[in-house]
């Protein structure tokens, strides 16, 4: 029996994985590019998520449905919040300071606003795809005798780990192989250079502002297709996660990020299944701490110059 | 101060004057004041040295003029343009150039993105980044040998020519350069003189801050003095060859700094 179970979290753990990796990467993105602290990244995941909760109870739609205008939307909206939000913070004497407060602000406004708009209880999302749940294996007498097992998965949840593995595939070429994505890494690694290459580094901050914030939204819809309900109040756990997986992959590497996202994930729902609920979530912040102390700069040990 | 050397004169619309700096007060965050009144002619097809002691504002002057720093008082002008607080990136476009003292490479990009990334301004236009990109390659042929190799991977003078060759990519009318031989063996740094001198005969203006004042004295056409943030003295090269007035003015720093 434990073996259909360790399957079952294993392939938890792989799409919620790929959900934490999807968060890493852009707060990855976000914190390295801009040197914002941004403590509001949960609710700007949420946002997402609530979005998708809007068009279903609004409009019928089934949440993947959301995906692209919550990506158009949310690029738009991150790319001008940046000009009010972060341009007058690189006049303090301590701007990463500063952006944790201020985007510690933003947190409890947009949790306000959410709470307003949607009230605090916890909704859920009700949708499914034919056929809700997929078989993915039989294990054969695993009960005993006559008895099999399966590995069930819900389509929903194979659906959002389809999207998600597209965007990872599409954030890292855009990273590695576009001239402005590598002018985005090339800001990570020395931002004051980007400057006296002729990039406008305004302009190229507002871009990586806008691109976090649509990986983060689209990333709320998701997360409403894999857990399907919506809480005004979760926002803090999702921020938690996001800094917990750069701190695993090391900071200002997009791509360390996604490997910690995917580990962190399976490890947190093989352990569910495997060990006594506090002890599972306990296990992922113990990894945690030995990473920091014995590889300070990420599991991929690529130390980055600032 | 010996009598060769003058303040320079106000004759603002003197031709063949490219760059140039007048009365620039400019301090740090608002209060930490560190320069107090800079005067800088950049002349066309010279290369222009500044020296001074530690803490004189020479890197500051420059990073004054290219824009990472707003004057709070003064003019800073290029090619006759008012140019205070224009942001660095549109300085590129105007043909001036700049390699800063820190390291200025993206150490995780190869040789040749580091060169891309030079090519921003024009990056649209592929034939161009490409006959950009052949040129420096001609010019420097270990930088085409190890194009595909992690800039932070090679040595520090080979870093320094890369940085000199993503600024140049740019076929600037002006390249400022500071420091540009801190922390590099002396035989590279020979190297990199010869290469700084050759700099004019291509048509490139330079204006060089070195601590090495032996050195910037030996390639530079005209030399400013700077101290505690303002000019102290500026003249052709000639009028500073002397290892006596040399002598003068360094004992003239010691002298500042003991008071």
């Amino acid at each position: 029996m434990n073996e259909v179970l360790l399957l079952q979290g294993l392939v938890g753990g792989i799409v919620f994985g790929a959900i934490y990796a999807l968060i890493g990467a852009s707060l990855n993105v976000m914190v390295g590019v801009l040197r914002v602290i941004n403590f509001a990244h949960g609710e700007f995941i949420l946002a997402g998520s609530f979005f998708a909760y809007a068009m279903l109870m609004g409009l019928g739609l089934n949440p993947l449905y959301a995906v692209a205008p919550v990506a158009v939307l949310f690029f738009l909206a991150g790319y001008g919040a940046y000009f009010v939000l972060i341009p007058r913070l690189q006049r303090s004497d301590e701007p990463e300071t500063s952006s944790f407060l201020l985007m510690f602000g933003v947190s409890l406004m947009m949790i306000a606003v959410l709470t307003w708009i949607f009230e605090a209880d916890i909704r859920p999302v009700n949708f499914s795809f034919d056929p809700i749940n997929v078989t993915l294996l039989v294990v054969e007498d695993a009960y005993g005798p006559g008895r099999d097992g399966r590995v069930i998965v819900p389509t929903a949840r194979i659906v959002a780990l389809a999207v998600n593995a597209l965007m990872i595939i599409a954030l890292t070429w855009f990273l590695y192989r576009t001239l402005t994505g590598k002018a985005m890494r090339a800001a990570i690694m020395n931002r004051d250079a980007v400057q006296i290459v002729g990039i406008d580094v305004h302009h190229l901050s507002a871009t990586a502002f806008g691109l976090a914030t649509a990986i983060a939204g689209v990333t709320g819809v998701l997360l409403a297709m894999v857990v399907p309900s919506v809480d005004p109040n979760g926002g803090p756990p999702l921020a938690l996660v996001g800094f917990v997986v750069i701190v695993l992959g090391g900071l200002g590497h997009p791509v360390g990020a996604l490997l910690a996202g995917v580990l962190f994930g399976v490890v947190e729902q093989v352990a569910t299944v495997m060990l006594p609920q506090a002890a599972a979530q306990m296990l992922g912040f113990v990894i945690l701490i030995a990473v920091i102390f014995f590889r300070p700069s990420g599991i991929l040990g690529l130390a980055v110059s600032r | 101060m010996t009598p060769s050397l003058s303040r320079p004169t106000l004759a603002t619309e003197s031709p063949g004057i490219v760059l140039e700096m007048q009365a620039v007060h400019a301090a740090y965050h608002g209060d930490i004041s560190v320069l107090n009144g800079v005067d800088l002619k950049i002349r066309k097809g010279l290369i222009t040295g500044v020296i001074g002691p530690n803490g004189a504002g020479k890197s500051t002057a420059l990073k004054t003029m290219y824009g990472f720093l707003k004057p709070s008082h003064g003019e800073v002008r290029l090619k006759g343009q008012r140019v205070n607080g224009v942001a660095p990136s549109k300085m590129v476009a105007q043909g001036l150039a700049f390699v800063p003292q820190n390291r200025s490479l993206f150490n995780d990009l190869t040789v040749e993105d580091n060169l891309r990334l030079g090519c921003w301004t024009f990056r649209k236009d592929t034939g161009r980044v490409q006959a950009a990109l052949e040129r420096v390659y001609e010019q420097f042929p270990i930088l085409r040998q190890r194009h595909r190799q992690r800039a932070g991977t090679m040595s520090g003078g080979q870093q320094r020519f890369l940085e000199l060759a993503r600024a140049l990519v740019l076929e600037p009318e002006i390249i400022m350069l500071d420091e540009p031989t801190a922390m590099i063996a002396p035989k590279v740094s020979r190297e990199l003189y010869e290469f700084i001198q050759e700099l004019p005969s291509h048509g490139i203006t330079v204006v060089l801050v070195d601590q090495n004042v032996r050195q910037c004295v030996a390639v530079s056409d005209h030399l400013y003095v700077l101290d505690l943030g303002a000019t102290r003295a500026d003249g052709s090269a000639d009028a500073f060859g002397s290892d006596e007035a040399l002598r003068t003015m360094i004992q003239e720093w010691l002298d500042y700094q003991i008071d």
